[in-house]
């Protein structure tokens, strides 16, 4: 069910980065695909999240006058350099996850911006400044995505409870035995 | 297994890039199809959008449109009147141009199109537009707003066209500043690093440019037709005998909110057969 919503999410971060920009200028500075793969990447499950990384990212780069497979490349690094971490860093707090938006698009944004220099493609505007707002933008926007997430993560199911239970006594249990085996 | 994955998922990408960066101008499958397949959503949203967007702006301009109305009538009574002696200049004109053994040049003919669709990505600045290779457009159509040139075709779908602004880099187009056999300070336009400011290089420091001249398009670039408003001159460094001026021009057309648009079904003429060989 997990995957769905994931996928799901995706599918309708990719329409709205699309259609959004046509709307009102400023959305452009929001990367929504980009939220929601460092949010696959922190479900700890590598494969899906760069796959996530490369799909969201080509797509995106169809509809841009960038080069194609620029976003697919630096979305996909990021996908797999985020699900690095949350393997090894306990990153399940949602004030732990601002900080990794912010440096997952910063990331994202210089690898994008160097692939074009690389390639003799100069974008159009003031890198600082794009960047700047695209980090600011992305950062706040995500936060409020995954508390969004999280709340529907919650409102599932009603046997969360009962296997929380279980899992913590599992953890007593284990807290328990050494102690038996030293004496 | 995960690396391997990321490896062949990033060498993926990196040919998919190459491959764009060297074809750039020619034709792309995979733009065009997803182009074709985001206008199921994105002319839905842009005409739920400007629909609501005019709704409000109606309403703000209610109050004046009375006033307006009558004006406007008075306006059109006076332009009938000037309609009359214009169809009597224009039949003199047909008549003399028939006498001096001239043919009416219809250059090309223009093609509305609705923007429907901006560049996802902030870095650029490229838009979609409702037409596509169904409606006649082809690749490197020029395209133009109220104002003047706005850029040209990059993709064609069947449905839709992608446009590249002209404030990109690489646009590269010929113009002039002033009327194309007036003047000649030519040069070719390329994009900055400012969305609103375009470069006119390689116009010779000899030649006098001041602020607030036009430039138009010379038809040299075998894309864009010659006689074109491009922008207007605003910032003169001024160059040398042997060292060209530094020249930003202001784009014309409003490039950052356009919504209509029009593609000129305009195919430059067919290179000369040494010119071919050059390019390739």
């Amino acid at each position: 069910m997990e995957q769905v919503k994931v996928t799901v999410a995706l599918i309708i971060a990719v329409l709205l980065q699309w259609t959004l920009r046509n709307v009102a200028e400023p959305f452009a500075y929001i990367d929504l695909p980009l939220i929601i793969v460092v949010y696959a990447a922190l479900q700890r499950n590598a494969i899906r999240a760069i796959l996530f990384g490369t799909i969201a990212g080509l797509a995106v780069d169809a509809l841009s006058g960038g080069l194609l497979g620029a976003n697919g490349f630096s979305k996909t690094l990021v996908a797999y350099m985020v699900s690095e971490i949350a393997r090894r860093v306990y990153l399940d707090n949602l004030l732990l996850r601002i900080p990794i938006i912010a440096a997952a698009c910063l990331i994202d944004d210089l690898i994008y911006y160097g692939v074009h220099r690389l390639l003799g493609q100069e974008p159009v505007g003031d890198v600082f400044v794009i960047i700047a707002y695209t980090v600011i933008g992305t950062t706040i926007t995500g936060t409020l995505i995954y508390i969004l997430l999280e709340q529907l993560s919650l409102d599932k199911p009603r046997g969360g409870g009962r296997r929380k239970d279980s899992s913590s006594s599992r953890r007593q249990m284990r807290r328990r035995n050494p102690i038996k085996l030293g004496k | 297994m995960t690396p391997w994955l990321m490896v062949a998922l990033l060498l993926f990408n990196f040919i998919l890039m190459a491959f764009d960066a060297r074809v750039d101008g020619g034709h792309r499958v995979i733009r065009v199809w997803t182009q074709t397949a985001a206008d199921f959503v994105q002319s839905p949203v842009t005409t739920l959008s400007t629909s609501i967007q005019t709704y409000f702006t109606s309403i703000s301009t209610l109050r004046s449109a009375q006033d307006e109305n009558s004006q406007l009538k008075q306006r059109v009574q006076e332009l009938e009147v000037e309609m009359e002696g214009t169809k009597d200049l224009a039949t003199e004109n047909e008549r003399l141009r028939g006498l001096l053994g001239l043919r009416e040049e219809s250059k090309f003919s223009i093609l509305p199109a609705r923007v429907i669709g901006r560049d996802p990505s902030v870095w650029f600045d490229s838009a979609i537009v409702d037409r596509g290779s169904l409606d006649g457009v082809k690749l490197n159509m020029p395209v133009v707003s109220e104002g003047g040139i706005v850029g040209r075709v990059t993709a064609v779908g069947p449905l839709t066209s992608q446009i590249d602004l002209i404030t990109r880099d690489k646009s590269g187009l010929g113009a002039i500043v002033g009327e194309v056999g007036e003047s000649n300070s030519l040069g070719v336009i390329s994009g900055t690093s400012e969305r609103d400011l375009l470069e006119l290089r390689y116009v010779a420091g000899s030649v006098e440019v001041k602020e607030g001249q036009i430039v138009y398009t010379t038809g040299q670039d075998g894309i864009y037709p010659a006689g074109l408003r491009v922008g207007e001159v605003v910032e003169v460094k001024s160059g040398s005998a042997t060292t060209p001026h530094q020249i930003l021009v202001r784009p014309s057309s409003r490039l950052g909110s356009m919504q209509e648009v029009a593609i000129l079904l305009y195919e430059p003429p067919a290179k000369q057969e040494f010119e071919q060989k050059l390019t390739k």
